[in-house]
Parts: C-alpha cells; sequence; structure tokens
C-alpha cells in the first residue's frame, strides 16, 4: 500500500507545495541554496567562477526537490 | 386481376430471398476498441524529465562555452578540463560525473519512454493458440521524444568521451 503524501502540485515544469510539510522542504531547499552561493562565493576567485559553480549546484538541489515533489505530490486523476 | 397476382408473387419471392440473404457476421472482440494504457503519465514523466536532463545540459553548454572560448585542443579535452575543474572540490566527484552524465539521461529516457510506449500481447484468432501478435505502440508525445533524444545525445557523448580517454591513455 501506497502512502498518499499529497504535499506538493504540480504547475507545469514546477512544484507548488500546498502542505507545511512541503513548505518546510521549499525552505530547506532555499536556505542550502543560499548557504551554498555564500559558501562558493567565499572559495572562487571572480564572477564567472562563482555563477558557474552555483547554477551548477542550484539545478542540483533543484534536481533533489523535484524528485522529492514527484514521489509525494497529489497525483491527479488518471484520464487516457 | 392476373397481372396484380403476378406481380403479388414476384414481391414474394422477392421479401422471401431477401429474408434469406446471409449477413456478413460482425466479430465484437476483432472490433473491439483497445484502451492504451501507458504505465506513467506523460505530463508527469516530462516534467520531472526536464530536471534529470537540465543538470548534463548544463555541463555539456560549459563544455562548448569553454572549448569555444579557448578553441585549443579536442572536444572532449575540454570536457576532461571541466570536469576537473568544476567538479574538481567534490568530495564525491569519482561518483558525480558517471551520475549527472549516465545514471540521470538513463532514469529520464525510462520514465519517458514508459510514459509513451504501450506494449500487447493477444491470440491472432481462437483456432491458432500458439500464434500471438506482439504490439507495441508509441504515443506522439513532442516533449517526451525530445527529451528522450536529449538524454540519448548526452549518453552517447559520455561513453564517446570515455573511449577517447581510454584510447589516448593506451597510446
Amino acid at each position: 500500500m501506497i502512502m498518499k503524501l499529497n504535499w506538493f502540485v504540480r504547475k507545469g515544469l514546477f512544484y507548488r507545495p500546498v502542505t507545511i510539510m512541503g513548505w518546510i522542504i521549499l525552505a530547506a531547499a532555499v536556505v542550502f541554496a543560499v548557504y551554498t552561493f555564500i559558501d562558493i562565493n567565499n572559495t572562487s576567485h571572480s564572477v564567472s567562477d562563482v555563477l558557474i559553480n552555483f547554477v551548477f549546484n542550484l539545478l542540483i538541489i533543484g534536481l533533489f526537490y523535484t524528485l522529492i515533489a514527484y514521489v509525494s505530490e497529489k497525483k491527479p486523476a488518471r484520464v487516457e | 386481376m392476373n397481372y396484380n397476382s403476378n406481380e403479388m408473387n414476384e414481391q414474394d419471392e422477392f421479401l422471401k430471398q431477401m429474408e434469406n440473404l446471409q449477413v456478413p457476421g460482425i466479430d465484437p472482440p476483432s472490433h473491439q476498441k483497445t484502451v492504451k494504457m501507458a504505465i506513467m503519465n506523460a505530463e508527469r514523466s516530462a516534467a520531472l524529465g526536464v530536471w534529470l536532463i537540465i543538470v548534463p545540459c548544463y555541463f555539456l553548454f560549459c563544455v562548448f562555452m569553454y572549448y569555444y572560448s579557448h578553441m585549443q585542443g579536442s572536444w572532449f579535452g575540454a570536457m576532461f578540463k571541466l570536469m576537473t575543474g568544476l567538479l574538481a572540490d567534490k568530495p564525491y566527484m569519482d561518483y558525480l560525473a558517471p551520475v549527472i552524465l549516465v545514471v540521470l539521461p538513463i532514469i529520464c529516457i525510462i520514465i519517458n519512454a514508459l510514459a509513451i510506449i504501450h506494449v500487447n500481447t493477444r491470440q491472432l484468432s481462437p483456432d491458432k493458440q500458439r500464434v500471438k501478435e506482439f504490439s507495441v505502440t508509441i504515443k506522439v508525445k513532442l516533449w517526451n521524444i525530445v527529451l528522450i533524444l536529449l538524454s540519448l545525445a548526452v549518453v552517447l557523448t559520455f561513453i564517446g568521451y570515455v573511449m577517447t580517454e581510454n584510447i589516448s591513455i593506451k597510446n
């Protein structure tokens, strides 16, 4: 029996949180992205270096967020 | 009167003939419209597929920009330099590159293929029990097909890179 979580709702490519748990996950992703940016900014030597590394990390964070949202989203009624 | 009775007889015969006509039989199972359900939802698979393929695409875009701006060396040389530059400080570098460039695109291919492919086996007729028909149906969903092709391109690029590196190391 698969547990229905219903934490997110898909809007096109993106997932919008609809429960407190969903918002906590989104907040954690944003906080981690900010932390990553500060960390990269401290160790990089140029703006392009910061952006190249940060965008890469941001995409990976977005991928993990989407994976979590994908398995815990509110599934639409199946119509084929 | 005689003329009328003749006409009546002809009509009766005609009606009898019409009643005895053999109507072609309709075989309902063969005309059944089958509902072809895919295993996964096409739109959900496309949404996740975009995120799965955007990371390797960004990496390949960086490789392209590096190659375009430096112009010395080969495309794969640029890929190697970027891989060591962009991912070198990560402790999990050994696993990250294959995961990004092979595992993610393969997952993308699988979920999108499951969303558009329908496979079915059925018997051709009740008389021929051993003869079975195997049919594969592919739904034409543009985004899913584009994502599958992009993922294939990324995987093949990485395989090309690995083969070139191995050949150059051996020589």
